[in-house]
Parts: C-alpha cells; structure tokens; sequence
C-alpha cells in the first residue's frame, strides 16, 4: 500500500512539473501551429540559467526563476522575430527540420559553453528536504515548491489567456489569424509574445527542475519528448488539458512503482521480471501513441 | 517488362542534368583508381549510404508528403538482423540482408496502418515516439547486445569475404555500396513513375481529390512506406558489415532519423537527384567540420552548432531545397 | 434505368442539417443540374454521394450497387467522378500528369494512361498546355483539367460542381460546349451545380431545385424557373407575390 501511495504521489508531483514543462509548448502551438523541437533546449537553459546565476550570486535558486523567465522571454522573442517567423512561410518539413536545426545549435552551444558534466544544485533552502506524510508519501521540499509553483504558474497564464485583453488578443490570433489581423490586432507581435510566453513558462519550468534533476546539454530531447506527449493527450491549445495531462503522464512514469505494487497484490512472479524501470519513458511515448490513435483532440482539445 | 523500361529511361530530364549525372557517375566508377585519403574514401562511402536512405525516406517523405522521422529504427533492424544472424550462424550478407527487409517491412505494416491514420505534425511526432520505443527496447534486450551494442569480429574471416561481406579495405565496401547506389536510382527511376509513384503524389497535392480518382490512400501511404523502410532496411544491413560495431544509440538514435529527412529536404524532396544533392552536400559537411572543428581542445560542439545553424538556414530561405531553386528558376525562365 | 438513385438523404452537421430528406434520380445519359441559393446544400449533397462525408439517413444507390456506407473510392471505382471546387493545392503534377493520375485507376502501365492522358487533353482541347502546371493556368483552362482529370476515370456519372465559377460569358459558352460533347460524344452522364442559370437551361434535360436543405422542385427547367416556390427562394417573398 505505501509503495502505491508513493508512487502516486511522486507521480502527481512530477506530473505538475512536467505540466508546466508542456505549458509552453501548447501555447506556441495552439497560437501558431507549429511544433517546436527545440523546446527541450529551452528548458535546458532554463536549468542552466538558474543553476549558474545561483552558484554566481550566491543567491537561492528558487529566487533565480523570475530571472530564468526572463531569459526565456527574451530567447522566445529573439526566436520568433529571428528565425521562426521565415520558418511558417513554408512547407512542414521545412518548419520541423528547422526547429531541429535550431535543437542542434542550442545544445551544442550548451555543451561548448557549459561542457558534458552533470551539474545539479547542491545548496538551497529546500535542498535535501522533504516532508513525510505518512503511509509511504514522501513529499521531498524542492519538487513540491516545483509543484506548487508550476500551480501558480498555471492559474497565472490561465488569467493572462482569458481575463485580460492582451490574452484576448492571443486567443483571437490562434482562432483565426486573418480575421484577428482585420480587427487590428498586430498578429506579429502576438506570435512573438507568444513564443516569449511559451519560453519563459518553460525555463522556468527549468528553473525549478534543476532543484532535483540534474543538467547536460542533452536533457533537453526527453522532455521535448515528454511536452509533445502531454500537449497530445491534453489537446493542443488547451491550458487546463495541459495540466491535467501532465498529472497523467507524470503518473505513467511511476509506473514501475505501480507495477511493483500490483505485482505484489497479484503475485504474479512473472510481473516482477519485467525490466519496467528501463521502459519508463517508453510508456509515454507509446501513450502518445495511442492517444492520437483513438482520440487525436486529446482531452480537452479544439484546435486540430 | 515496362517496369524496367521506366527505370532505364531518363529522358524526361534535359540533356545538361543528363550529362552532368553521367560525369558523376563515371567519377564515382573510377576514383577509387585514383590516390585519396582514407578519408575522402570513408566520406564518400557514407555519402553513397546517405544517398540511399534519403531516397529511400523520399519515396513516403518527398513524393508522398507525410514527414517521416523514425526511419533510423528500420536502419537497426536491418544492421542487427545481419550482425546477429552473422555472429550467431555465419549467415551470408546476402541472406541476412533480405531477412533484415523482411522483417522491417513486417513491422513497418504493423506500425504503418495505424500511423497513417495521421497527418502532419501528429504523424512526424508519432514517427519519433516508434522509433525512440524500438531504440529503448534494443538497449535493453540482450539478444542484440542491449547497449553495448554488438560488435562483428572481422577476423573470424577471410577477407575478402563476398558472401559475408567482410573485407579488409574499403575499396570493396566502396564497390558493393556503389552497385546498390545506381539500382537504387533505377528503382526511384521506376518508381516515380509507376502508378504508385503517381498515387502518391496526386495524394501529396489533395487527399479528397486523390480519393475521387479511386486512390485507396491509406494503402498507398502504407505501401510506400514499406518501399522507404526496405531501403534503410538493406543499407542498414550493409552498415553492419562495414562499421563491424553497432549499438543502438548510433544506429537508431532520432538524430540519424533526422539526418535521414535532413538530406533528401535539403537536396530537395520529391525529386529524383534531391535526396542524392542532400547528401552530397551534408555528408562532406557534417565529416569534414567533424575533423577540422570537431576534435580540437575546448571546440567541442563547434561542428554540430554550425551544421545546424546551416540547417537552419535552409528551412527558413529555401524549404524547397536545392533542386526546387533549380526548378523554380528554370520556369521561371520558361515563362 | 436510373443510373444513381438517391432516396431520402439527410446529412446534419451538428445542429445544422445541411440535406433533408432528399430523394431523386438521374437517368443514364442524362444531363440533370442542380440549382438552388446559396448555401442551400448542393455542394454538401455532391459530397454525401460521392463518399465523401457519412450520411445521416437514406440510402444511395448507384449503378445498382448499394453504396451509402462506401468509401469515396470505392465509389470512384465504380464509375463515379467528380470535379472541386479548388483544383490543386500545392501542385507538382503537370496538367498531362494530373490526367494520368485518373487514367491509372483502369491499367497499371504508365504508356497507357500517358497515351489514354492524351488522347483526352486533345478532346478537351488543351494540348498545348500539357506541361504546365495547373496553377499557371488561367482560371478557364483549369476548369477544364478539372473535368479531364475526372474523365481519366472513364466515369459513367460525372459531378460538376460550378464549373462556370469565375468564367466571363464566352468562356462560359466555351466550357458548355465541352460539357455537351462530353455528354454525347463520350456518352458521360452528368449532374451539375450551377448558379449560371443560362447554362443550367441551355444543358439540363431535368434540374432538381434545393432550398434551405430539402427538394422544393424538380423537372423540366423551363417549368421549374416559373414554379412560384423556386422564385420565392431565389428571389424572395414579395418578388413572387408580385409576380404570381
């Protein structure tokens, strides 16, 4: 019973992580219908930013996040007004190995810039602290501040998005580009706000990641990875699907400690050989899958 | 009959690209006579092989429209059919090989109906996830060696070796790849204009047209597919015999799949000498700013960043690729 | 005998039902138009025959085959053509190319439908313009790639679907007397959606008339533009009170 409740919650925690790692994602995508494969790379630096700004001020990581947003923003922007906005003129082949191309040079310049080796945050607040709940729940103090926060962040976003008029105007430009153009609305720099939106939400996704997940230059592919399967299952476009989507797949990735504990109750030896730790991340890709097989609108999907 | 006819017959080309692909037909035919590096000989053996798989993604990616960026699994099926079958039973190359195109075009059939059901994004991301998923459960399985990978003991043989393919130089690899360059342009030859060939692309121009002219589109997409997967399947193989050593991370990794598309969008998708320019361009690139950039203190990453960056300027100002300028500016000068 | 036969065929699209309850026939040899406001379901009900969406209710039957629950090639395989709206998107294919896509569905070799592609670029007059890509035609022309493509298929019906859409009054002579050959010389039957009523009259044996969804007339044209049910929905109310 504890293993289950353990996993459940670590699953529930991770998945609001990953939620706000897929938050970004859904934005550029539902706004401007393309993918972008460089989001990973983002989130990367992300880490980066906060870990180094950390260790250079001495400051506390979680105070890093605004700034690591920022740096997001910026980076969403300078994309979008540099490269991306060439990309959507053309086919979809173009657009995809185009956001690869720009996978490849922000990973590599990561790895130029910052080397190979794993870095994590070895000091802060919450660093190395959890709160036990009893009954096998473990609530380690840095990925629930990540949790809660990536609630924030959510709620935050959602307001932008509906309640004020700048949000209003994004809506209308991922409704109906053209029409939001006759109205006045300047469709191009609500591209590029939503590529800072989605850059930022996403760094500093990073931000709190790096307080308990370790950085290289190539973390970035998994979670690239992890966001598309949340947007799938989610709906792309929908904010609420890309949260309830995340405590989903955050769920999937527990999945060995949910094995573990069926195994027991079942007493099916056999359960207990299967190698589930190494398929981890294999059950998400294969939920996307399935997901766009049997209902490609995700779950709270309108735009597809 | 009429099938070989379509693919001896290039006239529908104008006579200078003619010319031009029998100059570099006869330079690939005769280099290995002249003195090269060890080098320029390698580079030039993966650029045959890249060749091929961008012709092979381009029958379903180029001609067909649908992204597809999971190719890189059927490059492992293929290259750990032969190297298991080699190091387990001694199998002949030309044995293993058409296993190897069997067995991925089994699988390619039961991936490739329910992925077709796809379109655009969905269906490129979708590509991904098989193929990472492949990837993830041959590092774990032990039957190919799991992540290590497996290694081919050349020695065990005597080379030159003709039914194994194991030989000592890569002059003979050189050779072999070569034949399977110039059947692989007969066969795209007959392909793009075979009544698949024509399917596909009505099918790439508007789907509910296609379908009222009695085109079953979601076979034709999986048929094609098949076609793409027994091209990277073969090579595959042959990329076992020649680098001896294999593991999944650089047989099957998604980088290679998007290398895959990379060359045959670059040289220009959906042509006959696209895939083939793609290559001829990237292959040389990517090898030598590997060696100049690549290896040097405190430069790592330099070689990727500037092959990106060249990546992406490509997408963003000629998503046609090279071919499609020559194309547009030769209507353009038509009109 | 009644080449297609479509019996109460009803098509909703969520809470809008765009085709309600429609019944007629078209005759082999016939030509039969299909004329009605805008917006009244007729490029909807070319669509539900062909194959393209799934029906509500009813039944279509074709040729004597029964093919409401089949799919639009299927329904191509069996002698159903049609023409859109939007010929091409993107467009790699040339116009002799695009016809030889059609002329694939009855032989495998690429010589037959290149010779059968143009054999029928002649009949429709657009030998010249065989090597051009669709989207460099004028907009005359591309109609009739349109039809020549369909007629790869040796259709024995063929859906126009406002094939004089954008053409100026020679063109629109022009583009009628193809139809007319097509219908005699190559004995196509076909059923057509117009808005230009002189073609619908100068063509048309019978027309069908559609109104906000349903069948309001049928029969001979010259009846049908002087029933008072077809001016009211073309031209109002008050129009056909006043000219009763």
């Amino acid at each position: 019973m504890e293993i289950l409740a353990g996993s459940i919650s670590a699953g529930l925690l991770i998945g609001m992580v990953f939620a706000l790692v897929a938050l970004g994602l859904t934005i550029i995508f539902g706004v401007m219908d393309i993918v972008n494969f460089a989001h990973g790379e983002f989130l990367m630096l992300g880490m980066y930013t906060a870990l180094l700004t950390a260790q250079a001020t001495g400051v506390d990581p979680l105070l890093t996040i605004p700034f690591a947003g920022l740096v997001g923003f910026l980076l969403g922007v300078i994309c979008y007004l540099g490269f991306v906005k060439y990309l959507i003129r053309g086919p979809m082949v173009a657009q995809l190995l185009g956001t690869f191309g720009l996978m490849l040079v922000l990973r590599n310049l990561a790895l130029f810039l910052f080397g190979s080796e794993d870095r994590t945050i070895h000091e802060g607040l919450l660093v190395g602290q959890s709160f036990d709940m009893g009954m096998g729940i473990i609530l380690p103090a840095t990925k629930l501040a990540a949790a809660v926060l990536s609630v924030i962040s959510f709620i935050a976003v959602w307001l932008l998005i509906n309640r004020t008029r700048i949000g209003k105007a994004l809506m209308a430009t991922a409704l109906n580009a053209q029409g939001a153009r006759y109205m006045g609305i300047p469709t191009e720099r609500m591209n590029a706000f939503a590529w800072g939106l989605g850059g930022a939400t996403v760094t500093m996704a990073g931000a709190l990641l790096v307080n308990f997940w370790s950085v290289t230059p190539y973390v970035g592919l998994l979670f690239t990875m992890i966001a598309f399967a949340i947007v799938a299952l989610g709906g792309f476009g929908s904010i609420p699907g890309a949260f309830f989507a995340g405590l989903i797949v955050g769920l999937i990735t527990e999945l060995p400690g949910i094995w573990d504990f069926a195994t027991e109750m079942t007493g099916f030896d056999w359960m207990a050989s299967v190698p589930m730790t190494s398929f981890k991340y294999t059950w998400v890709y294969l939920a996307y899958f399935l997901i766009m097989l049997i209902r490609p609108r995700g779950l709270f999907g309108w735009k597809h | 009959m009429e099938t070989l006819k379509n693919a001896l017959d290039f006239s529908d080309f104008p006579r200078l690209d003619l010319t031009l692909a029998g100059a570099v037909a006869i330079f690939l035919m005769v280099f290995p006579f002249f003195s090269h590096s060890s080098f320029a000989m390698s580079t030039l053996i993966q650029f045959l092989i890249f060749s091929l798989y961008g012709m092979g993604w381009n029958t379903i990616g180029g001609y067909g429209g649908q992204v597809d960026l999971g190719k890189a699994q059927y490059l492992g099926i293929g290259a750990y059919t032969t190297a298991v079958m080699l190091l387990r039973w001694d199998t002949p190359f030309w044995i293993s090989m058409p296993i190897g195109v069997l067995l991925s075009v089994t699988w390619s059939f039961i991936i490739g109906y329910p992925l077709f059901k796809l379109k655009g994004h969905y269906f490129a991301i979708a590509t991904i996830a098989t193929s990472l998923v492949l990837k993830d459960f041959f590092e774990v399985w032990d039957l190919v060696g799991g992540s290590r990978g497996i290694e081919i003991l050349a020695g065990k043989y005597q080379a030159p070796d003709f039914l194994h393919l194991i030989f000592k130089g890569d002059d003979y690899y050189y050779y072999v790849i070569l034949i399977f360059f110039f059947a692989g342009i007969l066969f795209m030859n007959a392909f793009r204009k075979s009544r698949l060939g024509f399917q596909l692309r009505s099918i790439k121009d508007n789907e509910d047209i296609a379908r009222s002219l009695g085109i079953n589109v979601h076979w034709a997409k999986i048929k094609t597919y098949a076609i793409a997967t027994a091209f990277v399947s073969a090579v595959g193989s042959f990329h076992a015999c020649y680098v001896k050593n294999i593991e999944p991370e650089d047989t099957m990794s998604l980088d290679i799949s998007i290398l895959i598309a990379l060359m045959a969008m670059l040289g220009g998708a959906g042509s006959l000498w696209g895939p083939i320019i793609g290559a001829a361009v990237l292959v040389p690139l990517k090898s030598y700013l590997k060696e100049w950039l690549g290896a040097q203190a405190g430069m790592v990453g330099i070689d990727l960043i500037l092959y990106g960056a060249i990546i992406m300027i490509i997408s963003a100002a000629e998503p046609r690729g090279i071919w499609g300028m020559v194309e547009k500016a030769r209507r353009r000068r038509r009109s | 005998m009644a080449l297609l036969e479509v019996k109460d065929l009803t098509k909703r699209f969520g809470g809008l039902t765009a085709n309600q309850s429609i019944s007629f026939q078209v005759s082999e040899g016939e030509i039969l138009g299909l004329i009605g406001p805008n917006g009244a379901g007729k490029t909807t009900l070319f669509n539900c025959i062909a194959g393209l969406h799934p029906i509500d209710d009813g039944t279509i039957r074709f040729n004597g085959v029964d093919v409401t629950r089949l799919a639009s090639h299927e329904i191509a395989r069996l002698g159903l053509a049609r023409t859109f709206q939007i010929m091409v998107a993107s467009g790699d294919l040339n116009v002799l190319e695009n016809i030889m896509v059609g002329c694939f569905m009855h032989t495998t070799s690429r010589m037959k439908a290149k010779a059968e592609a143009q054999r029928i670029l002649k009949d429709m007059e657009l030998s010249d313009l065989g090597g051009y890509l669709v989207s460099e035609l004028p907009v005359a022309a591309q109609k009739r790639v349109a039809m020549a493509t369909a007629l790869g298929t040796r259709p024995k019906l063929l859906l126009l679907d406002e094939v004089a859409a954008g053409l100026n009054p020679s063109e629109i002579d022009g583009i009628t007397a193809t139809i007319h050959r097509i219908h005699s010389e190559i004995g196509v039957t076909v059923m057509l959606i117009e808005h230009v009523m002189e073609m619908v009259m100068n063509l048309s044996q019978r027309v069908v008339v559609l109104d906000y969804g349903q069948k309001i007339a049928e029969g001979d044209p010259r009846f049908v533009v002087k029933d008072p049910n077809v001016i009211k929905a073309y031209l109002g109310e008050r129009y056909a009170k006043e000219h009763a």
